[in-house]
């Protein structure tokens, strides 16, 4: 368990590397904009998008909203309940199962915690899905990403995705510049 | 006391200098807003952020305990005059026998760390008389501990109290608890580690407070550790009844995706500990849904009211209603609006909200004033003096709002308080286009009443505590003289 943690963890290290570098691409491509597909709930929509088989891999969705007020203003996101909890993984599907602890993770800039999980989908399927929540302040960002392939796959286009300067960009502004 | 006076005396200057622009934003020197309510007396409490008010009768005299928050940015540990030393907030404890001259008597220090990250919020007083094996000469004081745990101290000589016990320990979180002061049964708001939420329900027998006895741990499904899918709200806080209503009633949620939860007392006391999804539904009676957009902060009981309008009605002339608050979190409106609802709970498993009250934003342009605008919490006193009759509603800038609740269907308001803003009010901030702009406002955070019927309102931005009493025809709602 320990060599999975680890490795889980530097992994992310290298992800989080690419959701920070100076490079990072400006447009994500093969990703195109969809309507939130989620009912109304306690927070506003957010923006959702897909990235096709033949961009990604395998069709891969993620969701992004910022959630004010949703997290502990002095200590941010600390454990990996805090990510099952705020991460948007209820509103795929209420059933789903850590693969694995989560590790540490920067996102825009904004620290936080990335986590990986199994999703019984409504029609019978599983999907793999990564959550992730970071904050500023009182705020917390929240994304989550699904699709039918490996989740190590899943994380790392997500990553990259998030990590593109418009999406960069969209989400420091919605967290208040 | 000067680090505190800065905020509120720069931002004071830079409002008048801004004129009209800014013309509903309260000022240092201007008199309270009031209507058939008057302010007795008052206490600075220090400059610190005030939670909880517990007001306890003590021999001949009225003590008030204030929990507070952590300190502020600009000042995380203030001084305390009476030691001159530097005091992370934590409980004051203050003589109202006299409410036009309270008088401080001590802080507690709280746990250190700044606002909700520190102090020592939640505070509850019983007699050890009246608790089974308790010292029948001490007064015992719960409280919070910050987020770490609970402790319970002695302040029988509410000037020198003496710590008693210390319960639970590397806790998550804390919050609002409450402890029935006949059976000493506790049911302690704590995040303990291996839950996965950061509030759940930690019941313990505080019968004897040197010696805490814990009963169970409790939450709601998928809480518990080691299960799995999603996560549901977290709690705010529990009323129970006791033994001779069998039932508490548990708020979850703050401002958002709220619902009460009705639970038979025995089966929670009684039941299967484990903490299985199984064992952790048998105690529940119902739950109450509320819209995702709004929090039970105070699910507040009033049970077997008559309802005049159903007088000569065969069935239903009485009926048990559940007063449920909302809490505002965001400052300047930026959330949906959190007010109060009232439930009727007559029939237990099919609960309904029959009615809201909520402060008419434009009778003070309370959005554009600074800090929260909203409902936080209620008085949780059920003395006989305002029970079922009158309830006080603790609104952030609004103050403290009155309401005749005897038609629940129908509640009205009859009274409110805003107090005035000194120096030692602390400044509330938003980002607006990537900058911080930071107001000055009242934030009225919570409130109790005594048995004789002052009202007590403490502020979140270190005004301070403000006791009130009704007037005119509020006073005569009441069946005050």
């Amino acid at each position: 368990m320990r060599k999975t943690v680890a490795a889980f963890a530097v992994a992310i290290c290298m992800l989080a590397g690419v959701a920070g570098s100076d490079h990072a691409r400006s447009q994500a491509e093969g990703w195109r904009e969809i309507a939130w597909p989620f009912p109304r709930d306690g927070w506003p929509a957010g923006r959702a998008f897909r990235c096709g088989s033949e961009s990604c891999g395998g069709e891969i969705e993620i969701y992004v909203r910022p959630k004010a007020g949703f997290c502990n203003c002095e200590t941010g996101v600390t454990d990996d309940e805090e990510v099952d909890r705020v991460a948007d993984l209820d509103m795929i599907s209420p059933r789903f199962v850590a693969r694995e602890p989560g590790g540490v993770i920067k996102v825009a800039g904004m620290p936080g915690r990335i986590r990986a999980y199994d999703l019984d989908m409504a029609d019978g399927a599983r999907h793999s899905a990564v959550g992730i929540a970071v904050s500023r302040r009182c705020d917390v960002l929240v994304a989550v990403a699904q699709g039918e392939g490996a989740a190590s796959g899943v994380q790392r286009t997500a990553l990259e995705f998030l990590a593109t300067a418009d999406m960069t960009q969209w989400m420091i502004s919605a967290m208040g510049g | 006391m000067k680090r505190y006076v800065k905020p509120a005396v720069y931002l004071s200057i830079s409002l008048a200098a801004c004129g009209g622009a800014y013309a509903q934003q309260q000022v240092i020197g201007a008199p309270p807003e009031s209507l058939n309510m008057k302010l007795v007396g008052s206490s600075d409490l220090q400059a610190r952020s005030a939670y909880q008010p517990t007001i306890h009768h003590q021999g001949d005299r009225w003590i008030a305990y204030i929990g507070h928050h952590g300190g502020t940015d600009e000042t995380p540990t203030p001084i305390n005059p009476m030691t001159e030393r530097a005091e992370p907030n934590g409980t004051s404890i203050v003589d109202v026998t006299d409410p036009a001259k309270p008088k401080y008597l001590a802080h507690i220090p709280g746990q250190e760390g700044k606002y909700e990250g520190g102090g020592a919020q939640m505070v509850r007083v019983c007699d050890g008389k009246t608790l089974p094996k308790a010292d029948a000469n001490a007064v015992y004081m719960l409280r919070t501990f910050g987020g770490e745990g609970h402790e319970i101290w002695n302040v029988a000589n509410p000037a020198k109290p003496v710590l008693v016990s210390r319960i639970a320990g590397g806790l998550k979180d804390t919050h609002k608890n409450w402890w029935e002061c006949d059976t000493g049964i506790a049911y302690l708001v704590s995040g303990a580690p291996d839950w996965r939420t950061r509030r759940m329900t930690q019941v313990y027998d505080l019968g004897d407070p040197a010696n805490p006895v814990k009963i169970r741990d409790f939450g709601l499904p998928g809480q518990e550790p080691g299960s799995t899918g999603a996560v549901p709200t977290e709690l705010h806080g529990p009323i129970s009844t006791g033994p001779g209503g069998n039932r508490v009633y548990f708020g979850y949620g703050t401002n958002k995706g709220g619902f009460i939860q009705i639970v038979d007392r025995e089966k929670l006391l009684s039941g299967p500990k484990e903490p299985t999804a199984e064992n952790l539904r048998l105690p529940e009676v119902s739950r109450l849904a509320m819209s995702a957009l709004n929090g039970a902060h105070t699910t507040f009981p009033m049970l077997g009211m008559p309802i005049a309008e159903f007088a000569r009605d065969k069935d239903g002339k009485s009926r048990d209603i559940m007063m449920v608050v909302d809490e505002a979190i965001l400052n300047e409106c930026a959330e949906a609006r959190q007010m109060v609802w009232f439930a009727d709970v007559t029939v237990e498993n099919r609960p309904m909200m029959i009615s809201s009250f909520t402060v008419p934003e434009a009778s003070g342009n309370f959005c554009q004033r600074g800090g929260r605008f909203g409902s936080h919490s209620s008085n949780e006193s059920m003395a006989p003096v305002y029970y079922k009759k009158m309830t006080f509603i603790a609104f952030f800038n609004a103050g403290v709002r009155a309401l005749d609740v005897r038609d629940p269907y129908h509640p009205t308001e009859v009274g409110y308080f805003i107090p005035s803003i000194t120096a030692a009010t602390d400044k509330r901030c938003v980002t607006v286009d990537g900058k911080e702009r930071c107001k000055v406002a009242i934030q009225t955070n919570n409130v109790e009443t005594d048995d004789r019927g002052y009202i007590y309102i403490v502020d979140r931005a270190n005004t301070g505590m403000h006791i009130l009493e009704l007037t005119g025809p509020a006073r005569a709602a009441a069946g005050l003289p």
